[in-house]
């Protein structure tokens, strides 16, 4: 009996990102272009899904819906009971700011920071104190192998480096869902590897790992996988090196 | 948060940050310069007007400080005869009869203001710290002769000496018999002659330009000037703290048109700013994207912007505030040497003024590139390189 009670807690707390037919059309000078199709998912916590396609399938549009940064021209997303339409812009950003990490192919580190007022940054635009950031940060910092690079600016990081800073600047407010653009576009093999093994490291935490990705070694290594085409949901191929990324 | 990030984005760049900061502290010196101008008018009016000593003085009609030195004397002279009479009825210690003459020359050194004034009266009594350098004062004996005492400060700009003469117009001279000075008073800067002679080379018998009046009661000046002007509704009668006014008026209508000046300089200086806040702006729409993606609201960033214009403008008033007292410490060495006076002062409420002025230009010039900022979209800010 006990036991089931804590499912059922473990179940109502974990917060479940949903998309319900997500439809997103761009207005261009030369004509309406449809990004998005009739899109719906149920992203699971502690899962990595990975989001595949090839380039121009609406991969990005989904990841920037999905994450709060666009709006869909028609459909809805929940994160748990929320609705993301229904949020004012400040509402949103707070949102994000408690519940969503990025990490960018690029880093998109703030090169006037150092690698822990990076990580320091959003705990510092949810009203934290400068010791507990600093702390927390540097905590960070030190888990990902950077406790050495605390106090180096970005352009003093390697790539690596500089997408570990970025992970956890991602995980300072303590999100619930993960989301990657290309974690790995930027860097080597090694690098690479490492940053994936911690993305999965935070999946196994409890959290969403949503991850937009050409990697097909991400792509067998993920979860759950959603495979895009022309902005719609398809079926992924069976065997996934058939699959046409780039 | 804000204010250390927008020290940090403007340390970043730090040839901009400079250049920007520069065309801001040249804006706010220009300002200062210009209206430290009217601050050291006002100063050197208060000791001038403070220093001539009258209770009251009389003029015909309303005084015109513009006009006071350059119009022809207006007062008629049987005016001293009646308020003299009646000094007991007003209180009147004493009526002293004035004629003021400008002489314009080419250059200020060329350019003297006659004082003409009985030469019986003591100046002792007529203005304070009375000092009688070289030579000799005048004397009831020099009523109709052409001599005169110069100020201190005439004679050191203009480099004259006892015994050389000083031309008023084509047929009278004036023989230099003493060099005076007063505490910091008018003196220093006048020439004072005998009221007769100065009304014979002027050709004018029976007018004055002003009479200043010494009261038995001076705390009472203003009463008696009511008193006097029912008596006599023709003449102005202005307390010291009259004369301040209307002068300050004069000075007022001075500050404008400096202010107008100094406000192109100003209008420039916002140009810059905008310009650099809008490039800013313009330069880091993906780092502002990025930044709005991980949570931050618009009114962070608005408030990031405008936190960098105002930081901009704040170190361009320092540098602008020490640049004008720089600029004025030059403007004063020149109208020493020209005409003994130190013509430009800094005051608190100047540097306050200016301070002020240039917040609020950062604030107006920084609003445009802020609100732009705000109004990012993230995801387009996201996509570009």
């Amino acid at each position: 009996m006990v036991a089931v009670v804590v499912a059922v807690v473990a179940v109502a707390v974990a917060k479940v990102l949903r998309a319900l037919s997500l439809n997103k059309t761009y207005a261009l000078p030369s004509g309406n272009v449809t990004a998005l199709q009739n899109f719906s998912y149920d992203f699971k916590a502690a899962k990595v899904t990975a989001i595949v396609g090839p380039s121009g399938s609406g991969k990005s549009t989904l990841l920037n819906l999905l994450a709060g940064l666009d709006s869909p021209s028609t459909g809805t997303i929940y994160l748990n009971e929320t609705n993301l339409g229904q949020l004012s812009e400040a509402a949103r950003a707070e949102l994000r700011l408690k519940h969503f990490g990025f990490v960018f192919q690029s880093f998109n580190l703030l090169n006037i920071l150092t690698a822990w007022q990076n990580v320091a940054f959003p705990m510092g635009l949810a009203g934290e104190t400068l010791q507990k950031r600093k702390a927390h940060a540097e905590a960070l910092l030190k888990r990902f192998g950077l406790g050495e690079r605390l106090h180096h600016l970005p352009y003093k990081l390697s790539g690596g480096e500089r997408q570990r800073v970025a992970l956890a600047r991602a995980l300072a407010n303590n999100p619930d869902v993960i989301f990657a653009d290309e974690p790995t576009g930027n860097l080597d093999s090694k690098s690479g590897s490492i940053v994936l093994d911690a993305l999965f490291e935070v999946a196994a935490e409890g959290r969403t790992v949503i991850i937009v990705t050409h990697n097909l070694e991400l792509a067998k290594r993920a979860h759950e996988l959603i495979f895009l085409s022309d902005g719609k949901l398809t079926n992924a191929p069976t065997n996934l090196s058939e699959l046409a990324l780039t | 948060m804000i204010w250390s990030l927008a020290f940090s984005a403007l340390s970043r760049r730090p040839i901009r940050t400079f250049l920007t900061a520069l065309g801001i502290a040249v804006a706010v010196g220009s300002m200062v310069i210009f209206l430290s101008l009217g601050e050291g008018l006002r100063k050197a009016f208060a000791s001038q007007i403070g220093s001539i000593g009258p209770d009251l003085q009389v003029s015909f009609g309303d005084f015109d400080a513009s006009a006071s030195f350059t119009m022809l004397p207006e007062l008629p002279a049987y005016y001293l005869t009646e308020l003299r009479q009646k000094s007991s009825e007003f209180g009147i210690k004493r009526a002293t009869p004035l004629l003021s003459h400008f002489r314009a020359g080419l250059s200020p050194s060329n350019s003297f203001v006659f004082q003409g004034l009985p030469p019986e009266e003591n100046l002792a009594d007529l203005f304070s710290g009375f000092k009688l350098n070289e030579g000799r004062s005048l004397s009831i004996e020099d009523e109709t002769s052409e001599v005169a005492l110069i100020g201190a400060q005439v004679a050191k700009r203009s480099q004259l000496t006892l015994g050389r003469q000083l031309r008023l117009n084509g047929d009278y001279s004036f023989e230099i018999v003493g060099i005076v000075s007063s505490s910091e008073g008018i003196v220093d800067n006048s020439i004072i002659v005998p009221l007769k002679s100065l009304q014979a080379a002027l050709g004018i018998t029976d007018k004055l330009s002003f009479i200043t009046l010494d009261l038995d009661e001076p705390s009472r000046a203003a009463e008696t000037a009511k008193k006097l002007k029912a008596a006599y509704p023709d003449l102005g009668f202005q307390t010291r703290a009259d004369v301040l006014g209307v002068l300050e008026q004069g000075v007022k209508v001075t500050d404008v048109v400096r202010l107008g000046i100094s406000t192109i300089a100003l209008i420039v200086g916002a140009i810059a700013v905008a310009n650099t806040m809008m490039m800013s702006v313009f330069e880091r729409t993906r780092e502002f994207g990025v930044v709005r993606a991980i949570g931050a609201r618009p009114r962070f960033l608005f408030g990031l912007v405008l936190g960098e214009a105002l930081l901009l403008s704040f170190v361009g008033a320092v540098a602008g505030v020490i640049l004008g007292r720089l600029g004025m410490i030059a403007v004063n060495a020149i109208s020493i040497n020209l005409i003994g006076l130190e013509v430009a002062a800094l005051t608190l409420r100047l540097v306050i003024f200016a301070v002020a002025v240039a917040f609020l230009m950062g604030l107006v010039s920084g609003l445009v590139p802020a609100f732009r900022a705000a109004r990012i979209s993230i995801a387009t800010a996201m996509a570009r390189e």
